[in-house]
């Protein structure tokens, strides 16, 4: 049992429940830096996971810093991250480890992501991968502007999920729910083999998924 | 007295001010201020000088070309750009003497970081400042005179309190230079030797935060002291009408002020990197103490789009909220206004008269009328004036198929005043 919280009614009579309840809802992770819903969830714990149980959903609390609620039936609609907020999270993440954007208060530019990106995945792979109904001969200036728009595009959904936050001046802020990218290759063992756990938990799609679901 | 920046700025755009100093000038400029600072000296003889650059020289760039020749240009260049000024009166004479102005004066301190703020100089500063004040404040008590307000707690005011405050803001900006040094370091630190530098990261966290602190309790008890007085010598002020005094003491209160919230603003920017980077020693380099996470993270990238994978969030729509009850104003619609178009009919009396005209005509005629004047003189006889001019029109019309015309026709009078041209009338 909490300490501040007793019962269920407690919790959903508190000014901050449903601020949180619908941020969570829409997949948004709530960490440290928002400190009101942070402790709210906290104290809170042990009667939400409960509660979110009976919607079929899963609270989870990382180790890192966050929470987040992860649907595992159909009562709750879910979603999957784009091939954009995947590949641009995964860099977000990388740049998280970096000692350098220590320096910066974890604040990077958009100019030093899109270095890194092309840097990381190549110019050609990313291009293919950001716009998958290029034709061979479309306009280059065109296909790589599309580009830059879907790097945009998928720094907003990230940022509207608590992974990262947009700040003015081509800023972005990182965020620890970044460290959710790095969890196939956390631990020492085969990263397909926790991959293969984590699609088992329903916290992770994979390819074979992402073809089944498309067929439906 | 308050400079007017955009005098001191229209006066640089005239003159044309600049500053261009290469490596070599700086270095030559610091070992400028080290010879003097170890040989007490008030100047600099030109051989001296000359023998400073070669040094300098020898180690920023060894086996340079003739030294001698660009020591030259160097001091000539200093003392265009008002770095170096030439202190005797011996022009052409002997070989000149020079010294740094204050500009260069500046720029070397900033290097030297000299005056970076430690609770040591910060205190002793804001003690002589109390003491200052508190004499200013003692003298202001007991001027009487103009000249006693302004010798005493103006020029005060303005010169050795004002000095000392600009001192601490200076050390200020050392410090600010300070903190973000351990930030790069930091960086650097973990950046070359990661998990190894843990421990020498954590000391400079720590050792920072600890200077902040102290310092920021000293400005904290030190300048709610000092406004306290200042505040008493500003009521002085404006108790004895001196304008002047009370203008300087506002302005050492501002000063003031800018201090302790510099102390306030530092802490809280520092309080919020000490978060990130306690957060980032812990969570990152102490789980991660071989750097092998970033490698395998990179290759998950790299192989991402052999391998997709994609992670699960939650995607409820925002609850539906339905909007509060308001009343709607009605609004009529655009329509022409409703009209009958089947038209009621009027009930009229019915006029019976143009038959009894016609009747009266018919009579007269019968009765052996043979013109138009006769006809009318028996039909209008009973009739009201008005009435007989109209009636003459309808008479006229109904025997016009009977009137003969003949070449002259007389005219004759009728009754109502009216004359007519006579007709003729034919037997019906």
């Amino acid at each position: 049992m909490s300490d501040n919280f007793e019962t269920l009614q407690q919790v959903i009579e508190s000014d901050t429940f449903a601020r949180v309840d619908i941020a969570l809802r829409a997949g948004r992770h709530v960490h440290r830096e928002d400190v009101e819903q942070y402790g709210f969830l906290q104290e809170a714990l042990p009667l939400l996971e409960a509660f979110y149980a009976r919607f079929g959903c899963q609270l989870i609390r990382a180790e890192d810093g966050y929470f987040f609620l992860l649907p595992t039936s159909d009562l709750l609609p879910r979603r999957q991250l784009t091939a954009g907020e995947m590949l641009v999270g995964q860099t977000l993440a990388l740049l998280y480890l970096d000692p350098a954007a220590l320096a910066s208060n974890g604040v990077i530019t958009r100019k030093h992501l899109m270095e890194r990106l092309v840097s990381l995945v190549g110019e050609r792979e990313l291009v293919t991968a950001l716009n998958p109904r290029r034709r061979a001969n479309d306009n280059e200036r065109v296909v790589q502007e599309n580009t830059r728009k879907e790097v945009s595009k998928a720094l907003r959904g990230l940022a509207a999920l608590g992974f990262a936050e947009l700040m003015p001046e081509e800023q972005i802020r990182l965020r620890p729910p970044l460290t959710r990218f790095m969890e196939p290759v956390r631990g020492v063992e085969d990263p397909a083999g926790v991959l293969a756990r984590l699609i088992a938990a329903g916290r992770v799609v994979g390819e074979a998924d992402e073809e089944s679901e498309d067929d439906e | 007295m308050a400079t007017d920046p955009h005098r001191v700025i229209a006066g640089l755009l005239n003159e044309g001010a600049s500053l261009q100093l290469g490596t070599v000038d700086l270095c030559f400029l610091i070992a400028l201020h080290t010879r003097a600072d170890e040989g007490s000296l008030t100047g600099y003889e030109e051989e001296d000088m000359l023998d400073v650059f070669e040094q300098v020289c020898e180690v920023v760039e060894p086996g340079v070309e003739n030294p001698r020749k660009r020591a030259t240009h160097a001091i000539h260049r200093l003392r265009v750009q008002r770095l170096l000024t030439r202190v005797d009166a011996g022009g052409v004479l002997h070989e000149g003497e020079y010294a740094m102005t204050g500009l260069a004066s500046a720029i070397v301190q900033f290097y030297l970081h000299e005056e970076a703020l430690t609770r040591e100089s910060l205190t002793l500063l804001t003690k002589t400042l109390l003491a200052n004040i508190a004499d200013v404040k003692a003298s202001a008590r007991g001027a009487s005179s103009d000249e006693d307000w302004r010798a005493n707690v103006v020029a005060p005011l303005r010169i050795t309190v004002g000095d000392l405050v600009g001192g601490i803001e200076r050390r200020q900006r050392g410090l600010d230079t300070q903190q973000m040094e351990v930030q790069r370091k930091i960086s650097e630190l973990l950046q070359a030797d990661w998990f190894e530098s843990l421990q020498r990261c954590q000391t400079l966290l720590d050792d920072t935060t600890a200077t902040l602190s102290e310092l920021n309790e000293v400005l904290l008890h030190d300048t709610t002291q000092m406004i306290d007085l200042l505040q008493d010598v500003e009521q002085l002020a404006i108790a004895a009408g001196r304008a002047e005094a009370e203008e300087a003491t506002h302005r050492v209160i501002e000063h003031v002020d800018r201090v302790a919230a510099w102390g306030r603003s530092r802490q809280v920017a520092w309080s919020e990197y000490y978060q990130q980077a306690h957060r980032f020693l812990r969570d990152v380099v102490r789980l991660d103490p071989t750097r092998a996470l970033s490698e395998r993270l990179r290759n998950q990238i790299a192989q991402w789009s052999r391998r997709r994978f994609a992670l699960v969030v939650s995607a409820a729509g925002p609850l539906r909220i339905m909007r509060s009850l308001e009343a709607r104003p009605e609004r009529p619609a655009v329509v022409q206004p409703a009209r009958d178009r089947e038209l009621a009919l009027e009930e009229i009396d019915f006029d019976v008269e143009p038959a009894e005209i016609e009747e009266r005509v018919r009579a007269a005629r019968a009765a052996g009328a043979t013109t138009l004047a006769e006809v009318l003189r028996s039909v209008l006889s009973d009739m009201s004036p008005a009435r007989q001019f109209v009636m003459v029109g309808r008479v006229a019309q109904q025997v016009a198929p009977d009137a003969t015309s003949e070449r002259e026709r007389a005219w004759r009078e009728v009754p109502g005043g009216i004359e007519v041209e006579d007709w003729g009338l034919k037997h019906e």
